[in-house]
């Protein structure tokens, strides 16, 4: 394998690493809260899926799109390193530029539907 | 396979991903959408699902078309030449359509906001009008 490939290879494993410890902390939580709510269990089912529909396609489209400092034939291993943490960085950027929009959008759930009980 | 055969097929075939990526989001928020849709809007939910899936594939080929070999400035022929451009392109491409497609889910997400306001808003006039009614008959 090249040493591109095995930079790319090594950022999707970190991704998708990283994408189950944040679904893992946050959706048992998210369910209760959305379950509390908004009262329709279609409802808690939507934004528990748009969640995770959309940190693992931010996450993906960042792997894909990341910019990789390129490695050459023999490098050394913390240049494989450095080379990971540049693609990662654009990973985590997205990653939290969306938990915070999800975030703001839970919300406002909470404010339109709280007042109402 | 020759560099150019590579450029038409690799086009043709990211588009086809980037829209399967946009039906496939829509798939997966289909059935809880449809039962809000349905709990809010009765049968002209039907409307509001077919919105969400002409909004999801729309923003999939959207994000797909907003990557373009016009931009990179370069003539065909030196195009054709560099194939790791035409990778490079293509994952911008799938990029797009995936960063597209969470901007649409995210705003639907806020459009389900206020289908619930709205169906809570329906909840409470239908049970203001059951206790009316019944308090009548006492």
């Amino acid at each position: 394998m090249s040493p591109h490939g095995i930079v790319v290879l090594a950022s999707f494993v970190i991704a998708v690493l990283l994408l189950i410890v944040v679904d893992r902390l946050l959706r048992p939580g998210l369910r209760g809260l959305l379950e509390d709510v908004t009262a329709l269990p279609p409802a808690t089912e939507f934004y528990l899926r748009a969640f995770l529909l959309v940190i693992v396609l931010v996450v993906l489209a960042a792997v894909l799109g990341a910019q990789h400092a390129d490695v050459k034939d023999g490098a050394h291993f913390m240049e494989y390193v450095w080379s990971v943490a540049n693609g990662l960085q654009d990973v985590f950027q997205n990653l939290m530029i969306v938990l915070l929009v999800y975030a703001a959008l839970i919300t406002v759930l909470m404010a339109s539907l709280r007042r109402k009980h | 396979m020759s560099n150019e055969h590579y450029l038409i097929v690799s086009y043709f075939v990211f588009a086809l991903v980037s829209l399967a990526l946009g039906v496939a989001a829509y798939r997966v928020l289909r059935r809880p959408f449809a039962a809000i849709a349905e709990a809010v809007a009765g049968l002209r939910g039907v409307m509001l699902r077919r919105t969400l899936a002409l909004s999801l594939a729309l923003a999939a080929v959207l994000g797909f078309l907003s990557v373009s070999y016009v931009d990179c400035n370069r003539g065909y022929d030196q195009i054709v030449k560099d194939r790791s451009l035409m990778d490079e392109i293509n994952r911008q491409q799938l990029q797009h359509a995936g960063n597209w497609i969470v901007f649409a889910v995210l705003a639907w997400g806020f459009m389900v906001v206020v289908l619930l306001a709205i169906w809570r808003r329906k909840k409470q006039q239908e049970g203001s009008g059951d206790q009316a009614r019944s308090g009548g008959i006492h």
